[in-house]
């Protein structure tokens, strides 16, 4: 064994990870190498006084800036909004046009769930007269026949966009795939809710929302790398 | 309660104060109480500072960040079930969010060839005859400090910190190869680095 030879295995016999054979080799050259030995004992003089480094101080207290973060954190009436729009101020809006249609797609899901759930809640009370009824029917119910079209649609617009995808850019990947996760996650969504109750129309009319959004999500994409 | 006796024989009531445990003061913070979170902090500041200031070789940010990791403490206490010590669960937040830090900084692991990078041994000892005093820790702390970010990570996380190999190649995403090896060129580069002062 030469010198270079052991010292590249100092650090594992120092630790004891060593086999028995490379033990054995490593330490009859340190018998007859001072050099070695030398670079041997500084080693174990480092790992030993590693382990009892003192403990450190921060030069300036913490303790009134973690205070005031925590107090941040406390959830207020006003905090959330007002910590939003504050972010908006810093955020440096860089998008790339499929970037802003996904955007676009996944904010017009957002706004569609908002609707859905004031139209919800000021649909009237079940009368007599018959009166749900009728408010039901001016909600768009998802028709069967516009679902399996729009499934359709969606099947051809993802193979054609799957075999284009490897010839994207990765941001462009990426955008795409993080905005089709999301509408996937609301349609998966409404599909556990229409499980749970398949006359709610909201859920309905959501999970159609979404069919739409996914349609013009893959036909946006799909342009690319024509 | 617990009696004890004086000098007079006279048994004496005492009522014994004791100190609230970890879990107990991180049950209290999770609901709510600022003071066991305080006294949390005033607990374990030092070290989720030192572990921040080792890793990252740069007091101000070691600083940021032990504010960073107890503000994640402050959101995530609730989930802090007391399976483990809270200490280990503390300095696995820790870790996790200095490595975090360095991930967003693009700190990567030093490329080591093949050749290694001490193909010149340092033959002169570092001072094999007479053993390490608290200056020599101060100017361990220093030389830890200089090595490059990489290095400095599986230096701290193994023999500072005590992780095994199969731990940090986890948390690092790397081979315990790897691990090994940047281990190696850490603690050489130290022999190095304190050779020369």
């Amino acid at each position: 064994m030469v010198c270079k030879q052991c010292q590249e295995l100092l650090s594992e016999y120092i630790d004891g990870a060593l086999e028995l054979g490379e033990q054995v080799n490593l330490e009859r050259h340190l018998g007859d190498c001072e050099p070695c030995r030398a670079v041997r004992d500084d080693l174990l003089q480092i790992v030993h006084f590693s382990q009892q480094l003192p403990l450190q101080s921060p030069s300036t207290p913490l303790w009134p800036r973690i205070q005031s973060g925590v107090e941040e954190l406390k959830p207020g009436f006003w905090s959330w909004p007002l910590r939003w729009l504050a972010s908006l101020r810093t955020l440096n809006f860089n998008l790339s046009v499929p970037q802003i249609i996904a955007g676009a797609a996944a904010l017009a899901i957002v706004v569609s769930i908002g609707v859905m759930v004031s139209r919800r809640d000021s649909v009237p009370v079940a009368s007599p007269t018959g009166a749900t009824a009728v408010a039901t029917d001016d909600v768009t119910l998802l028709s069967k026949a516009e679902m399996q079209q729009l499934e359709k649609q969606i099947s051809r617009l993802s193979e054609t966009v799957e075999r284009r995808k490897d010839s994207w850019d990765p941001a462009l990947r990426t955008a795409f795939e993080r905005n089709l996760l999301y509408i996937d996650q609301s349609l998966v969504e409404c599909r556990h809710q229409l499980k749970d109750n398949p006359t709610d129309d909201v859920s309905q009319e959501l999970m159609l929302t979404a069919y739409r959004e996914k349609v013009r999500l893959l036909a946006g994409f799909e342009k690319f790398s024509q | 309660m617990a009696y004890i006796t004086n000098t007079l024989t006279m048994p004496v009531t005492v009522e014994r104060i004791q100190p609230a445990s970890d879990t107990e003061l991180a049950r209290a913070a999770a609901a709510g109480d600022s003071a066991a979170f305080e006294r949390l902090y005033e607990q374990h500041h030092r070290r989720v500072y030192s572990l921040c200031l080792r890793m990252l070789g740069h007091g101000s940010q070691a600083e940021d960040l032990t504010q960073e990791v107890f503000l994640q403490v402050y959101k995530k206490i609730g989930s802090f079930r007391g399976d483990s010590a809270f200490t280990t669960w503390l300095h696995r937040l820790t870790v996790n969010q200095v490595l975090m830090h360095l991930r967003r900084r693009g700190v990567k692991l030093e490329h080591t060839s093949e050749e290694g990078d001490f193909t010149n041994v340092v033959e002169t000892p570092l001072q094999s005859t007479r053993r390490i005093s608290m200056v020599d820790k101060l100017a361990l702390e220093k030389a830890v400090s200089q090595l490059p970010p990489g290095y400095r990570t599986v230096f701290v996380l193994h023999d500072v910190e005590g992780y095994e190999h199969e731990e940090i190649s986890n948390l690092l995403d790397v081979s315990i190869g790897t691990s090994k090896s940047q281990l190696h060129k850490a603690r050489m580069r130290l022999r190095e680095l304190l050779t020369k002062r």
